[in-house]
């Protein structure tokens, strides 16, 4: 077995390591005296692609492949298995019991409900596949339990992320908004308030401003406001009490390349090919994949950091940098360390295993660093530090898994808008994500959809075999010029919301080890428990409502079902969908939205919280475990842009804590 | 003539292939061509139902086809195609073929008739057939995740040819 020492090692590469190193490369090189740290990034996957041609071909693959789900350009091997949606089935329950596990895919699921979400394990992480949104946390967002007497309290307030959230916006991701387009509730009339600047050198006087200008809004964004801004939106609460909603389409600042705001910024476009992917080209697949690179992926983080921080020894001549490695294929089997349960120790190493694929078996090595960085994913970091017996005097490793359940509502609109064009989604209505309503039941985010149903009815395919018909009586129902002028009148005019519930953290929805369920490795499967609670469910007939009022303001509020196409609202629920759920007599599908949260939440306390604020182990003293999963509540934010300020900011820790390491 | 023919001549089967998928898709030849798949699906065709069957389809769509152009109509193609139990559920899979670049296989009650080859089962037939789907064109977009329309242009009025 082969042993290495480096000044750091970070289990994982996707954003939050890549975040990670580059935040301590740059940090320490500051310090004085500097320090240039030696980095080992260990990635269970492949190393997915660092030129614009090998990149080509993952396009490719996507356009090739039959069932275009988020990891369907992403090949994963037996030996680091991932997650797919395609997987996802009930488990079949007795009661509370489960009686038989949905264990199909990677996951092991014992329900009730299926964790409806996946993600990618190949270097680069899930930000291959996501689609970009860039919402910071609301103020009452870090504060529930103060607020709300929900959930729980943050050890960090929104000021205090700030300065970290302008970074990550700035120096990591490179996000476009513009701040006066951020109508959020508490700052409505005043976005520049809630985005007033941490950091005065860069933005004298605080206007802050976002490094790109606003992706445009999409013309169905346009025809939405037109017909719907400054509606109201009234819905009753428990006791009767009317909450009452104005509507305002707001543009979602998303990490997609644009105008930059000052010539200083400098637009990061593809790896190995940075003239391409300068601006948005409008591909409609930010999921699952942007062919320019216009999307911020990880890839590009880790890409300037093996350019120039190579992993060998400065030639003659050379100043002295910091060096970083990356290494794919190698899947941490065990975390070793001198912890007793109840007491803290240290990490002592990490057990890695290199798999090949060409026939030889694994190989196994040792690890060890003065710095240990767990950036794994949130399911993925709890399943090692379970199977390794590690960090969890608490009892909450695993625990408060998070996602944002999500409601689809769909319809057929009376003009044609376009449909099909543009990113994923380019505005939202931001209203019901903060409110008093949120102590009785959950907030919700608003994001409209410019690509049709192709998430709720898989168009265009499912629409075309609606028309051209087969099946039983084998005929062609339209063919020729009335086929194209059909699919004309139809398709353009789909439309559809995705209702993001916020979930509250629950102790029973939970990721679990079992020796039973293990990879092609050895390694352990995630065996996961996952239900909605009380808390989520009621916001599920308000967001059905408060769709239904919309829908009725657009004049789509008729009930309609393929395959009639009519104007009118298409929203349906099967009950025997594998996301099926029951609330108050009446059945939603929900489903997952690839936003893995919770399972080793931060906290002051070490009794209730695996690790503080700066992500640092309570009871590892060199341990630091980082992403979503450090996330006590979850908002109605998509998480990875507060993840990255939390990266940030764990980053900014370790480089002070190098002390005399590196050289 | 270019290609040895001469406007006597009888079309070739990959002509009454065209000409029968342009009156399928509602494209015309002009535009099939431009998709570059005319050969692929042709072959793809005859890999799928076999040589024989293909030809007796291409015979009896050349027929039919004549004789709507001599009528201006579409009758002799509904009735010795789109409702024929033989080439119908063909007609059908070969549609969704311009549609969608993807194969969707035959019926079981087609195979039992004619049986079935090995190829026919749901698949993209490259890249380039997901690539050039007739479908975004009708929709007025562009393939999903290829020949991106440019910044910003999501943010203009959606635009389908009038003359349709």
């Amino acid at each position: 077995m082969s042993n290495e020492h480096f000044d750091l090692v970070i289990v994982g590469g996707g954003i939050a390591a890549a975040t990670v190193a580059k935040t301590v490369v740059e940090k320490a090189a500051a310090e004085y005296p500097a320090r240039h740290p030696r980095i080992l990034i260990l990635e269970a996957g492949r190393a997915t692609a660092m030129s614009a041609d090998k990149y080509d071909t993952y396009v490719e693959a996507y356009q090739e492949a039959l069932i275009k789900v988020p990891n369907s350009p992403y090949p994963a091997s037996s030996s680091a298995p991932q997650p797919d949606v395609l997987d996802i089935r009930r488990p079949v329950m007795e009661g509370r019991q489960t009686k038989t596990p949905a264990d199909q895919g990677y996951f092991v699921q014992m329900g009730p409900l299926p964790f409806g979400s996946d993600y990618a394990r190949s270097l680069g992480g899930t930000t291959l596949h996501w689609l970009g949104t860039c919402l910071r946390m609301l103020p009452h967002d870090f504060r529930m339990y103060s607020t709300y007497r929900r959930g729980v309290d943050w050890p960090l307030t929104y000021e205090e992320l700030k300065p970290y959230y302008e970074r990550a916006e700035w120096d990591i991701i490179g996000v476009a908004a513009n701040v006066d387009d951020q109508y959020y509730p508490g700052f409505v009339d005043h976005p520049a308030e809630f985005f007033k600047a941490a950091d005065t050198v860069r933005f004298p006087g605080g206007g802050y401003s976002f490094p790109m200008e606003r992706i445009p809004s999409s013309y169905l964004d346009q025809y939405l406001a037109k017909l719907a801004d400054g509606m109201t939106i009234s819905l009753t609460g428990r006791d009767g009490t009317v909450h009452d909603f104005t509507v305002r389409i707001s543009n979602t600042p998303s990490a997609r390349n644009s105008t930059p705001t000052t010539p200083t910024y400098e637009v990061v476009g593809a790896v190995g090919n940075a003239d391409r992917g300068q601006r948005c080209e409008g591909n409609s697949s930010c999921i699952p994949i942007c062919p320019a690179q216009a999307k911020y992926s990880a890839l590009k983080t880790l890409y300037e950091l093996i350019v120039r921080y190579p992993d060998r020894e400065p030639v003659q001549g050379e100043q002295v940098r910091a060096r970083v490695a990356v290494r794919s294929q190698s899947v941490v089997m065990e975390v070793l360390h001198t912890q007793k349960p109840g007491e803290t120790g240290t990490v002592t190493g990490l057990r890695y295993k290199t798999y090949y694929d060409d026939g030889n078996p694994p190989t196994e090595h040792r690890v060890t660093a003065g710095t240990y960085v767990l950036a794994a994913n949130a399911i993925e970091n709890a399943t090692l530090l379970l199977a390794s017996g590690a960090a969890n005097n608490s009892d909450q490793v695993g625990r408060n898994l998070m996602d944002h359940p999500l409601l689809l509502t769909w319809g057929l609109l009376q003009e044609n808008v376009g449909a099909f064009r543009g990113p994923g989604s380019t505005s939202g209505i931001p209203v019901f994500r903060d409110g008093p309503f949120r102590k009785e039941r959950t907030a919700f985010r608003v994001e409209i959809g410019n690509w049709g149903w192709n998430f709720p009815e898989n168009a265009p395919y499912d629409t075309v075999h609606d028309l051209v018909g087969g099946g039983r009586d084998g005929r062609a129902r339209l063919y020729g010029k009335d086929l194209r002028r059909r699919l004309g009148e139809i398709l353009p005019r789909q439309f559809r919301i995705a209702w993001e519930l916020e979930q509250d953290p629950q102790s029973t929805n939970r990721v679990t080890v079992d020796d039973r369920y293990r990879d092609a490795l050895g390694k352990h499967r995630p065996v996961l428990h996952y239900d909605l609670s009380e808390y989520v469910r009621a916001s599920l007939p308000w967001a059905a409502e408060a769709s239904k009022q919309l829908f009725r303001r657009l004049g789509i509020d008729e009930t309609q079902r393929r395959p009639v196409y009519e104007p009118g609202d298409y929203t349906h629920y099967d009950p025997h969908d594998a996301s099926a759920v029951e609330y108050d007599g009446m059945t939603y599908w929900v489903r997952g939205a690839g936003h893995v949260v919770g399972t080793h939440r931060m906290g002051d306390d070490p009794r209730s919280s695996v690790v503080d604020s700066h992500q640092h182990s309570h009871d590892l003293d060199n341990l630091y475990i980082v992403g979503c999963g450090s996330m006590p509540t979850l908002g109605t934010s998509n998480p990875t842009l507060t993840m990255t300020a939390l990266a940030i900011r764990t980053g900014d820790r370790i480089a002070q804590d190098l002390k005399g390491a590196g050289r | 003539m270019p290609n040895g023919t001469s406007p006597t001549s009888p079309p070739t089967p990959q002509q009454i292939f065209t000409d029968l998928s342009a009156a399928l898709t509602g494209f015309d030849r002009a535009e099939l061509a431009g998709t570059g798949l005319v050969d692929t699906y042709y072959d793809t065709l005859l890999r799928i139902i076999g040589e024989r069957e293909a030809g007796q389809l291409l015979r009896a769509a050349a027929e039919a086809l004549e004789t709507d152009r001599r009528h201006h109509g579409n009758e002799a193609l509904e009735a010795e195609l789109i409702d024929s139990p033989r080439f119908g559920p063909v007609v059908v899979s070969l549609i969704k073929l311009w549609y969608l670049g993807s194969w969707y296989p035959l019926s079981g009650r087609y195979r039992d008739v004619s049986g079935s080859t090995a190829d026919d089962v749901e698949h993209v037939v490259s890249a380039q057939g997901y690539r050039e789907g007739l479908v975004w064109a009708a929709a007025g977009a562009h393939p999903m995740g290829a020949k991106p329309p440019g910044f910003g242009s999501w943010a203009e009025p959606p635009y389908l040819p009038p003359t349709l």
